[in-house]
């Protein structure tokens, strides 16, 4: 029974947390810093593309964040511009880890 | 001290090794693709290897021998051939530029010496169009697929024979690049064109066979029931890479161009059966 109530009120603070968190993420989001992010985000993609490491779905992302920003919703818009930046640092990353040229293992030269 | 000398000289002398090891040629490189192939694959014949995945999906190969009896390329050769033979507006012909054609395929791609990049077919065509005032096709869909379709035909049977002039160090650079092209991992999902095309070709991908890289460019232009028409090998490249979730290239841009270099040179002694059909 006490197991019970333990689980009820762990889960009741569990939303009631994410709530705040969701209210609080929405306060500080505003146009300007979600601007400034989207601006992050394709700066990031130019240096992935710069380097021919551009992912397929970056662009798409910020142009989405660009229409959702007009839209008024910022959360969405941040989380995305976000992910797109992410996406744009991880694109550069891996066309530089693949700079030098290995040949694999399984082709066998004699 | 004189212990961490030798271990130094040690590791200098090593690495200049693994350095040397991984300098190449193109013709080691052949011989290396074309081994692995054989190695995999050991009951198909080389010169199957023209037929992409239907050289080692019987299942796959019967259908497409269906297909194959009513090709459904065909009306696109027909449409090349007019195209081919149809006077521009000043009156010269595709044949004014290529003297030799329309079995020209065998020729592509070719280092250009004089504007120091790879020469495609497509980029070829276009070019003796804007030479004669007409406008160039797109380099995926379109017109650009009925008059390779011709050509492709025409010159089915010549043996994929590219050169790399050794005269000229920027070609061997462009073949380099190509090369480097095809084993780098790209896209979201980190995936080279060696990977399905080499590492794991026969291997099942969903519902599809992945076919291997040797013979990849000896049947295009490839009618595509996907595509449901005809499509260049820059539209297929395309396709791979937005596949792996990679930003494609330009078609006809020097990357892609310098993949087509390399790649095609893999296929070196196989004999051209383009225009092909696929899934």
């Amino acid at each position: 029974m006490q197991k019970k109530l333990l689980l009820i009120f762990s889960l009741l603070i569990g939303i009631l947390c994410s709530g705040i968190a969701t209210t609080s993420l929405a306060e500080d989001t505003s146009a300007a810093k979600v601007q400034k992010l989207i601006e992050a985000a394709d700066a990031a993609r130019k240096q992935a593309a710069g380097v021919g490491g551009e992912w397929r779905d970056t662009g798409k992302m910020i142009k989405k964040a660009k229409t959702l920003m007009e839209k008024g919703d910022l959360v969405k818009a941040a989380k995305l511009a976000n992910k797109a930046a992410k996406q744009g640092h991880l694109g550069y990353e891996q066309a530089m880890s693949q700079k030098t040229l290995t040949m694999p293992s399984y082709l066998h030269y004699e | 001290m004189k212990q961490l000398f030798r271990q130094m000289t040690l590791m200098v002398i090593t690495c200049g090794f693994i350095t040397a090891a991984q300098a190449t040629t193109p013709e080691e490189d052949l011989a290396a693709f074309q081994k692995f192939y054989k190695k995999r694959f050991p009951n198909v014949e080389t010169s199957d290897f023209v037929n992409g995945a239907y050289s080692i999906d019987p299942v796959g190969r019967e259908n497409w021998e269906a297909i194959e009896e009513f090709p459904p390329y065909e009306p696109f050769i027909d449409e090349g051939q007019a195209m081919w033979e149809k006077p521009f507006a000043n009156g010269k012909t595709y044949k004014d530029c290529f003297p030799d054609g329309p079995a020209i395929a065998g020729k592509y791609p070719q280092w250009d010496k004089e504007k120091g990049m790879v020469m495609t077919l497509p980029l070829a065509l276009n070019n003796c169009r804007e030479a004669n005032g007409e406008k160039p096709m797109k380099y995926k869909k379109g017109s650009i697929n009925s008059i390779l379709s011709y050509i492709s035909f025409e010159s089915r049977g010549q043996i994929t024979n590219v050169e790399i002039p050794s005269d000229d160090p920027a070609a061997l650079q462009a073949y380099e690049d190509g090369k480097k092209f095809y084993y780098s991992r790209r896209g979201q999902l980190n995936f080279s064109c060696a990977h399905c095309h080499l590492q794991n070709a026969g291997m099942i991908l969903r519902t599809e066979t992945l076919g291997p890289a040797l013979g990849h460019t000896t049947h295009f232009p490839v009618y595509r029931s996907k595509w449901g028409t005809v499509g260049t090998l820059h539209r297929r490249f395309t396709g791979c890479n937005k596949q792996v979730r990679a930003k494609p290239f330009k078609a006809q841009g020097e990357e892609y161009r310098n993949l087509e270099y390399f790649l095609t040179y893999m296929s070196n002694g196989l004999p051209l059966n383009g225009p092909g059909a696929r899934k």
